[in-house]
């Protein structure tokens, strides 16, 4: 019995720790957000500010085109979001219920993709959309991410578990294919769906790399340079500044998150109605 | 109403033939039982109906008309499938308007006939809710209300009982019986049952590897089977086949036939054996007799024979069926049937 009590404190204990040293950078974050300039300067670092500090914000979205930035934000992530949906599902619907020629070269392509980091290809398409004349608008920043090859493998791996039958009987039913897949498919995929979308959103809306190097004018970047240009505006780092302005792109995540996490949970314990 | 017919199909899968030149004619309006072992092509003749599965040669005639070219929904066809295969996103009530809608039926119309459907088989309060909140025999009823609602010419039917329990399954069947009396229409079902082929069909086909075996009437099948796999696959137990040491000639009889007595029985074919194990079923009780090498089961209104009491049996002449070589039955206009038989006598 006392063995027993002993392992479950060692249990508690590592997943506390687990916990914290996952959540503390969140923490420090929000408390940053709220300190004034000395307090992010002192020495030991404060961790509960004096007196909440709400001005930071304020001034985070005041010291720049902040309504652009979140404008620009908003409008590459759903727009990657929506077209990343309309090629992904007829795209792993096709891979995983139709025998057609060439099936297995172009789904190992896909795989390529999925493995090829966007370092490889940022020179080559930078150049395509500067001939094109695209830079100044937001579609080097959405067209590139159109296709999303790890969405169309786990959608894909979703759709195959689902019975043969049930398309069948829809055919039976006089169902178009297309009708096949919007309404009976996709629905039964949701928490495929939820998944995907949730990764796609965060890894967009988080990704300063690629819009660093897609733009060249306040016009079209988005939140992430925004904030990261707050470090620069001044000859010292406003780290109060800085992370009031992180605390404000993180809330989205989290909104998103919440929305989608019984969904993304049944997305991994998929079995079906037998 | 229609009547379908198999003109010279072939179905290969991976190159090895599943189905070879089949010839079937599957009269209007009747309950035809496609049975078989798992793998003997009873399926894969459903699907060619239903335009799922479609043929590699050949011709599948519906009413007279070719269909290989239609699509399955346009084919006057319904199927129910084994795991029923009702979408899970969708109420019961989307599930049974679902053909409806792709068939353009307007809306007043529809609502009619979910309500008339789901009434007749008992899901009016349910038409609401979620196919997994049904249970297995609830979910049977939405797949058959969805299949009865496009007022089909063909019923398809895949083993739709086998997910159920027993007590369910001989209610369900009963039900099947009613709903073919009903509507009239051409009932194509499947199952690998017998005790469902026996007591549903009108027209048993019986097959195995791909090939008919026999296509009767169920008392026909059980009665004058063609040959020795229908008479050891129709009827529980099976017939007992016995070696008559002549030609590889082979006898058999049915365990009902064997008359069971303490003391020798005066038929045509009578033996002395050991009873080796005995089940008592209730009405009935099943003995296997040891008899020399072989092994006979028995079937008896009598439940007083214990194991290992020697016991006497007797088969009447009519009884005993026999088969040659190859199997095939040996019926009486064939030239050494006498001479056969003649050998049982002292067996």
């Amino acid at each position: 019995m006392k063995k027993h009590n002993v392992w479950l404190s060692v249990d508690f204990l590592l997943k506390a720790a687990i916990l914290f040293a996952f959540i503390f950078p969140f923490l420090w974050m929000i408390s940053t957000s709220l300190q004034t300039f000395q307090e992010t300067l002192s020495v030991p670092p404060t961790l509960i500010p004096s007196s909440p500090q709400w001005i930071n914000f304020v001034e985070a979205m005041t010291s720049g085109p902040f309504a652009t930035y979140a404008k620009n934000s908003i409008i590459i992530t759903l727009s990657i979001i929506i077209i990343q949906f309309l090629v992904m599902i007829p795209a792993a619907y096709a891979f995983a219920k139709y025998e057609f020629f060439g099936k297995n070269v172009l789904f190992a392509l896909v795989l390529i993709a999925f493995m090829m980091p966007g370092q490889v290809t940022f020179i080559p398409i930078y150049l395509m959309m500067a001939d094109w004349g695209l830079i100044k608008t937001l579609i080097p920043q959405i067209l590139p991410f159109m296709s999303n090859a790890f969405g169309i493998f786990l959608l894909r791996q979703y759709f195959m578990q689902i019975p043969e039958e049930i398309i069948e009987a829809a055919r039976l039913d006089n169902a178009s294919e297309f009708k096949i897949m919007w309404k009976i498919m996709t629905p039964m995929a949701k928490p495929a769906l939820a998944t995907i979308a949730l990764f796609s959103f965060v890894s967009h809306w988080n990704d300063y790399f690629w819009p660093l190097v897609m733009t060249d004018s306040n016009e079209v970047r988005p939140l992430t340079l925004g904030i990261a240009m707050l470090k620069q505006s001044e000859g010292i780092s406003n780290w109060h500044i800085i992370m009031a302005g992180n605390v404000v792109l993180v809330i989205p995540i989290l909104i998103v998150y919440l929305l989608c996490s019984k969904q993304i949970v049944k997305a991994f314990v998929y079995s079906g109605i037998k | 109403m229609a009547s379908i017919e198999f003109v010279n199909v072939t179905k290969e899968f991976e190159k090895k033939d599943i189905i070879k030149d089949l010839n079937l004619t599957i009269k209007d309006g009747t309950f035809t039982v496609l049975v078989g072992p798992s793998g003997c092509g009873k399926t894969t003749l459903l699907r060619m109906i239903a335009g799922i599965g479609p043929q590699s040669s050949g011709a599948v005639l519906i009413n007279g008309d070719d269909v290989t070219a239609v699509a399955p929904g346009k084919r006057g066809v319904a199927m129910v499938f084994q795991n029923y295969a009702i979408y899970p996103t969708m109420s019961v009530r989307e599930n049974i308007e679902f053909g409806l809608k792709n068939n353009k039926v307007k809306k007043e119309e529809r609502n009619q006939l979910v309500e008339s459907i789901s009434a007749a088989v008992g899901l009016t309060d349910y038409l609401d809710r979620k196919p997994s909140t049904l249970s297995g025999g609830q979910r049977q009823r939405v797949a058959l209300a969805r299949a009865m609602v496009k007022e089909p010419s063909v019923f398809l039917m895949d083993e739709p009982l086998s997910n159920l329990d027993a007590k369910l399954r001989a209610q369900m069947r009963l039900d099947l019986i009613e709903l073919h009396k009903k509507l009239g229409t051409t009932f194509v079902y499947v199952t690998h049952d017998q005790v469902e082929a026996m007591s549903m069909a009108d027209t048993i086909v019986l097959m195995n590897n791909g090939l008919i075996q026999q296509e009767a009437a169920p008392e026909e099948i059980y009665h004058e089977p063609n040959n020795l796999f229908v008479a050891q696959f129709i009827g529980t137990p099976p017939m007992n086949i016995g070696e008559l040491g002549v030609d590889g000639v082979k006898f058999g009889f049915r365990p009902e036939s064997a008359q069971t007595s303490d003391t020798p029985v005066d038929e045509y074919l009578s033996m002395e054996g050991e009873i080796a194990t005995r089940e008592m079923l209730g009405s009935e009780t099943l003995y296997q007799m040891k008899y020399k090498d072989s092994a006979f089961m028995l079937k008896s209104n009598y439940a007083f024979y214990k194991v290992n009491q020697k016991i006497h049996i007797g088969v009447p002449e009519d009884k005993i069926y026999l088969f040659d070589s190859e199997g095939t039955r040996i019926r009486k206009d064939h030239e050494r049937y006498s001479s056969y038989l003649e050998v049982l006598r002292g067996y």
